[in-house]
């Protein structure tokens, strides 16, 4: 745990700079949840403060009052019809918000099929005809200022879909696909985390959205589909013979595994380990050589066989897949 | 006046009596229901020692996991602690949340109500106090058994809520989440034993008079407590019965890749795991409705709306289950229907809240410790039941659902719901077990140390969770800010625990257990269990004509004490009560109730080791236990059901009740129907499974039905339900050889074993295997219902003709043989059911 | 048995409706025949209500029970009818 707590330093430019992101919505989706959680916290303090009012004259009030407070009357009005009108208008509010909420996105918006997987997220980008077209982790791109459509499906058990500054939670659920809308405003970086209870280190299991604006998604875009494979020959010699290319992916090679994250992007990533570290030389030698004292109980194995110069080696190589 | 049962209500004013009773009655009274010493303890089934031990567990249970909650508080105060490692900090949650809810809520509002309700009733004990005995030490020593896994590294992991796939085989090889599906699957049943004997306890052993009007508030909580716990706990203890199934041997009810779904499970836990909210509340909100009148000195305003408002708790809080799963994805229509519904389920706890403050107003209330407790809960629970509301409404609960806004919301609701008013409930009753009355000065310690510490501990976890911070973590990453609402939450669990400490510390300098001299009526409380008492109960039944007879008759508490009343003595020389009828509680008939016995004691310990050695896989022992428990339930059973020589008694002042009644008037019968809905309820669940597979996957159902098999499953199922009922009407009649009803039951247990026998070999010979698909999986578990069912009928078929054997059968009625026909009758309709639901649907 | 069912012929309504419109919406999950059947069933239960709000207006006023029976009847018909109509309003709204 204290490597973990150790490996932190530098970090500052991962998480984003909002302390209470249900409040602090980036786009639409959450940005009317926000609305409703003002109201909904003003009518509950309003209540509250009136049952407080109520009770302190129970109990200390004069004579009176107290009299008319405490007859059945009392019941009727207070317990009764005061609550039978509040829950009107919150039902009647909340039922339209939740049609407006999950109106259908129009078909020309960009898909994304996310799949949960212990402890961490597949990401693909998806094509016209919803293949996948780039397949990428941990981390989504999307452009600002239009709806994406999250395809939330899982592998393994039941995960939760919650980046808060971007819309609700939505449930990964083995066997079904849930379609989450989501859409930022503007540029910026938004933390997710699964919110389902999903064993081991459920904890350590976040994600990262970055906004951009259009033109530079487009170009962010256009540059991965065109990437040929990178770093030294050297490099990629180790990655094959310490057997990382079974379990992960870099396009262009003949790296093809599938079960864990794939590393065709992995340089340019902000994060590691699903959310929970910085991207720099140091935490991804960290990761590579013991990721078990980092995040205990994640899937892959640890590699303290290598020797310095293999570990330097083969970080720089996945540093280099950008 | 209307009466019920023919009896006629002007003979109540016979009472009180005026001649002087016999001296020696009393004596012969307490002989009879003399106190247990040392060992016999285990052997004592009077409802004070067993309400007592109960209420005696259920508090340990909650001291232990609160010390769970305090580590994992500490754990959980500053980023990246390293005080637990991940899987332990996975154990201490789930341990935390089951244990408080199966092995504390539950069970400690049972023990209340095994404790409280025959003296607020007047009856002598609950109907059937064996049963009592046997929930208890069912529960306690397979609780403390499933407590002590925690030692080994061995607790489950998988959450209270316990989701598939996770806690599927694939995901959770050990035997951690096999503990938790037997242990609290058994730990069920010891629930729903209890709340067997609560609903006749409210219904038919009530005093004489007492009509649904008068019916002390609590008794009606712990009425729609009992009828809930029926309909809601068969729904998970079928849940538990398919996961073990999937572990056990691969039938994929929840594995989506074969017909399978996880929300299956997710359906079935909350269709139970909601309503136990209200299961915990609606007690413990009879309990304020009791003590806030008393406390404040006056009478409960609005007694029929509390009474409307249980009611329709009751009801409507079976329509809210899925809102824990509003983030699963549902149709907008069906999100609206549980929104709404959890919007109307709060509309009675609202009545609740405005007739308690009403009944302060007009009372005066004195601030002493139960009051504070008592006020503390109000305010705790209207916070708790406010953020309800707010998750109540889909949208917020998007983002709040699983985070730690729903933890502070969950705790406001249980601890403002149930701890506080239960240990205002610990101070106003304890002057009726203890010789002493708690310390006031203590109690107030206590009571502004747990409240405050209450308020820090969850007060800004609504805060940390719309920061983003989810539930279950077992530490969180720095740079979030949510360092310093986490130190508040433990500084605040702290103070919360001092509270519970403080508590303890009076607990040991005055609580003195007692069932003779005990303090007495030290706050004046108006209702029946404030009449002086021995093991007996009341010396002698009174007649009720109030809500609260001690205010409205000064001289009752004398003239009850004098056996100026029904029953004061014994009628029949063994221990007895009265059994009223279930409106207006006119006596009924006098019920001869069973003593101390070990054997309920020796089946529990068996139950308990039947399930716990079952776990770590010992089944030869396990199996050995198992034959041994149902050998002493046929024992204790033995005892019972034998009718006394005086076939119609005096009960006072010339009143004459029978001492035997069979039939649907007898409370036996009341019971073998209540424990039918039960498994019934289990039957609805599986065929709700079923449906729910059939319309989620149905390409899975591939295997056609073997309609032709119908031809010898139907005529089975028919000669079972005949020939059972055939064994009851041959019972009456003079002419027939002694041997006749039970061999005509036999015959009819055998044919409900070729009938289940038939079915199973049919579906066999179609190819559908139990682990191919989910079609297989749901028909194979409905057709295990019903083997179960088959093999408790040849069981029975055993013991009536043992009992048959030595003339116990008596004619022309005998309950034994009514209940058991009763049983067989039902289980033939069902197997009857099943046969031809399994091929119309998906065939 | 007549009292048990006058005292709770609102929540059974309520019951009734409740699951009646689960079906229908677990039939056709997001199809229109869940709409106009909800709205269906919400009518057919509000008449329930209306009826039997009528009978226990009606019914004799024999013993003290009774008349505490009809009274907690009428106040349970009436929150009923109040859970219904909300659980009708998703037809209308979402």
């Amino acid at each position: 745990m204290w490597r973990l707590s150790f490996m932190q330093e530098g970090n500052s430019e991962l998480p984003e700079k909002s302390i209470v992101p249900v409040f602090d919505p980036a786009g639409p989706y959450a940005g009317s949840i926000t609305i409703l959680s003002w109201i909904l916290i003003t009518m509950a303090c309003g209540v509250l403060l009136i049952v407080l009012a109520a009770l302190w004259v129970a109990l200390f009030g004069g004579e009176r009052i107290r009299k008319k407070l405490g007859g059945a009357k009392a019941v009727w009005i207070g317990g009764i019809g005061f609550p039978v009108v509040v829950l009107t208008v919150l039902l009647v509010y909340g039922l339209s918000l939740t049609r407006n909420l999950t109106e259908p996105v129009p078909r020309t918006a960009m898909r994304v099929r996310i799949t949960g997987e212990m402890w961490w997220w597949r990401v693909a980008y998806l094509d016209g005809q919803g293949r996948p077209a780039m397949i990428d982790a941990n981390e989504l791109h999307i452009p600002a200022g239009q709806p994406v459509l999250l395809e939330l499906e899982s592998n393994d058990v039941v995960h939760s879909f919650w980046v808060p500054r971007l819309s609700g939670k939505l449930d990964m659920v083995p066997g079904r696909r849930n379609i989450l809308p989501i859409q930022a405003d503007t540029p910026g970086v938004f933390a997710g985390q699964c919110a389902e209870y999903c064993g081991g280190p459920h904890a350590l299991m976040g994600f990262v959205v970055i906004a951009h604006e259009p033109a530079e998604f487009a170009l962010l875009m256009a540059g991965r589909r065109t990437k040929r494979p990178a770093g030294s020959a050297e490099g990629a010699a180790l990655f094959r013979s310490t057997g990382c290319a079974a379990c992960h992916r870099i396009a262009g090679t003949d790296a093809n595994g599938m079960a864990g994250p794939d590393l065709t992007y992995a340089g340019s990533r902000r994060s590691l380990g699903a959310g929970i570290l910085p991207n720099n030389r140091g935490t991804m030698m960290g990761w590579i050589g013991d990721s078990q004292s980092i995040k205990p109980g994640n899937r892959m194995p640890p590699y303290k066989m290598l020797s310095a110069a293999q570990l330097q080696t083969l970080t720089d190589y996945v540093r280099a897949q950008k | 006046m209307r009466s019920e049962t023919g009896f006629d209500p002007a003979l109540y004013d016979r009472f009180p009596t005026n001649e002087e009773r016999p001296p020696e009655e009393l004596k012969q009274l307490e002989a009879i229901w003399c106190k247990p010493r040392g060992w016999q303890l285990l052997t004592a089934v009077n409802n004070n020692y067993v309400g007592f031990f109960y209420v005696a567990a259920a508090f340990l249970f909650f001291l232990l996991v609160g010390v769970l909650a305090l580590v994992m508080r500490v754990q959980l105060t500053l980023p990246l602690q390293g005080v637990l490692p991940q899987e332990t900090y996975n154990q201490f949650f789930t341990m935390h949340g089951t244990v408080m809810m199966f092995l504390f809520a539950v069970p400690m509002v049972e023990a209340i109500g095994v404790l409280l309700l025959p003296q607020m009733l007047a009856a002598r004990d609950l109907p059937f106090p064996r049963l009592s005995a046997y929930a208890f030490w069912a529960y306690f020593v397979g609780g403390l058994c499933f407590f002590a896994s925690l030692f080994f590294g061995l607790a489950p992991d998988g959450g209270w809520f316990m989701y598939p796939p996770y806690t599927g085989m694939a995901y959770s090889p050990g035997i951690n989440a096999d503990f938790w599906l037997l242990g609290i699957g058994f730990i069920e049943i010891s629930a729903i034993a209890g709340a067997i004997e609560i609903i006749v306890g409210v219904l038919r052993t009530r005093a004489p008079g007492m009509t649904l009007e008068r019916m002390p508030v609590y008794a009606w909580a712990m009425l729609v407590f009992g009828v809930m716990i029926v309909i809601a706990f068969p729904s998970v203890i079928l849940g538990t019965l398919l996961l073990e199934l999937e572990r056990a041997f691969n039938w994929p009810f929840f594995d989506p890749t074969r017909g399978g779904d996880a929300l299956l499970w997710q359906h079935l836990f909350w269709f139970f795991g909601h309503p136990e909210v209200y299961i915990i509340f609606l007690p413990a909100s009879g309990l304020v409705s009791m003590m806030v009148a008393t406390l404040a000195r006056t009478r409960l305003v609005g007694h029929a709306l509390i009474v409307l408002a249980f009611l329709a708790t009751g009801f409507i809080s079976f329509g809210v289950w899925a809102h824990h799963m509003f983030t699963t994805g549902m149709p907008n229509l069906s999100v609206g229907f549980f929104s709404a519904a959890s919007m109307a389920v709060s509309v009675p706890a609202g009545i609740q809240v405005f007739s308690w403050i009403a009944t302060l107003a007009i009372g005066r209330p004195r601030f002493n410790a139960p009051t504070l407790f008592l006020l503390g809960g109000l305010v705790t629970f209207v916070i708790g039941g406010l953020t309800g509301v707010m998750v109540a409404m889909v949208p917020f609960d998007w983002q709040a659902h699983d985070s730690y806004f729903i933890v502070a919301h969950l705790h406001y609701v249980l601890i403002g719901g149930m701890v506080f008013p239960m240990f205002a409930g610990f101070y106003y009753w304890t002057p009726m077990t203890s010789s002493r009355p708690l310390s006031e000065r203590l109690g107030k310690w206590s009571f502004w140390l747990t409240f405050t510490g209450m308020q820090l501990t969850f007060m800004p976890m609504h805060l940390t969770g719309l920061m983003g911070m989810p539930r279950r973590v077992y530490t969180y990453l720095p740079g979030r800010e949510w360092e310093v609402t986490n130190v508040v939450s433990t500084l605040g669990a702290f103070a919360m625990g001092a509270g519970v400490l403080v508590f303890l510390i009076d607990l040991a300098r005055n609580f003195r257990f007692t069932t003779d001299d005990d303090a007495g009526n030290v706050y004046g409380g108006g209702t029946l269990e404030w009449l002086p008492t021995g093991l007996y109960s009341t010396r002698s039944i009174p007649v009720v004509k109030s809500l609260e007879p001690l205010w409205d008759d000064p001289e009752l508490a004398e003239n009850v004490e004098a056996g100026r009343y029904f029953l004061p003595g014994s009628a029949t020389g063994l221990r007895e009560t009265i059994v009223t009828s279930p409106l207006r509680a006119e006596p009924q008939y006098l019920q001869i109730m069973p003593g101390p016995s070990v054997w309920p004691f020796l089946a529990a310990v068996m139950t308990a080791g039947f399930f716990i050695l079952m776990t770590i896989h010992a089944y030869y022992p396990s199996f050995a236990c198992g034959i041994f428990a149902i050998i002493c339930v046929l024992r204790w059973l033995w005892d019972t059901d034998r009718p006394v020589g005086q076939e119609v008694v005096d009960v006072g002042a010339g009143i004459r009740l029978p001492t035997y009644v069979t039939g649907p008037g007898s409370h036996g019968w009341w019971a073998m129907v209540i424990l039918l809905v039960v498994i019934g309820m289990i039957f609805v669940m599986g065929v709700f499974s079923f449906l729910y597979l059939y319309g989620v996957q149905p390409r899975f159902w591939t295997k056609p039905a073997d309609l032709g098999g119908l031809a010898l499953i139907l005529p089975a199922y028919g000669a079972a339900g005949g020939l059972a009922l055939w064994s009851r009407h041959m019972l009456a009649r003079e002419a027939t050889q002694l041997w006749t009803p039970g061999v005509l039951f036999l015959c009819g247990a055998l044919a409900l074993a070729v009938g289940i026998g038939a079915d199973i070999w049919s579906w066999n010979r179609s190819g559908l295997s139990p682990s191919a698909s989910g079609q297989g999986a749901s028909v194979y578990a409905l057709l295990s219902l019903e083997a179960a069912l088959a093999f408790i009928g040849l069981l029975m078929a055993g013991y009536l003709s043992a009992r048959n054997s030595r003339g116990m059968i008596v004619r022309p009625r005998n309950n034994s043989l009514d209940l058991c026909v009763l049983f067989v009758a039902y289980a033939a309709g069902q197997g009857a059911l099943t046969a031809i639901l399994t091929r119309v649907v998906g065939g | 048995m007549r009292s048990w069912l006058m005292l709770l012929s609102g929540f059974i309504l309520w019951t009734i409706h409740f699951f009646a419109l689960y079906i229908a919406a677990s039939a056709f999950p997001g199809q229109p025949p869940s709409y106009w059947l909800t709205g269906l069933i919400t009518i057919l239960c509000l008449a329930g209500v209306a009826f039997a709000v009528m009978r226990a207006k009606r019914g004799d006023g024999a013993s003290g029970m009774d008349r505490w029976v009809r009274t907690v009847a009428l106040c349970g018909l009436g929150l009923s009818g109040i859970a219904i109509i909300w659980q009708g309003l998703p037809a209308l709204i979402v």
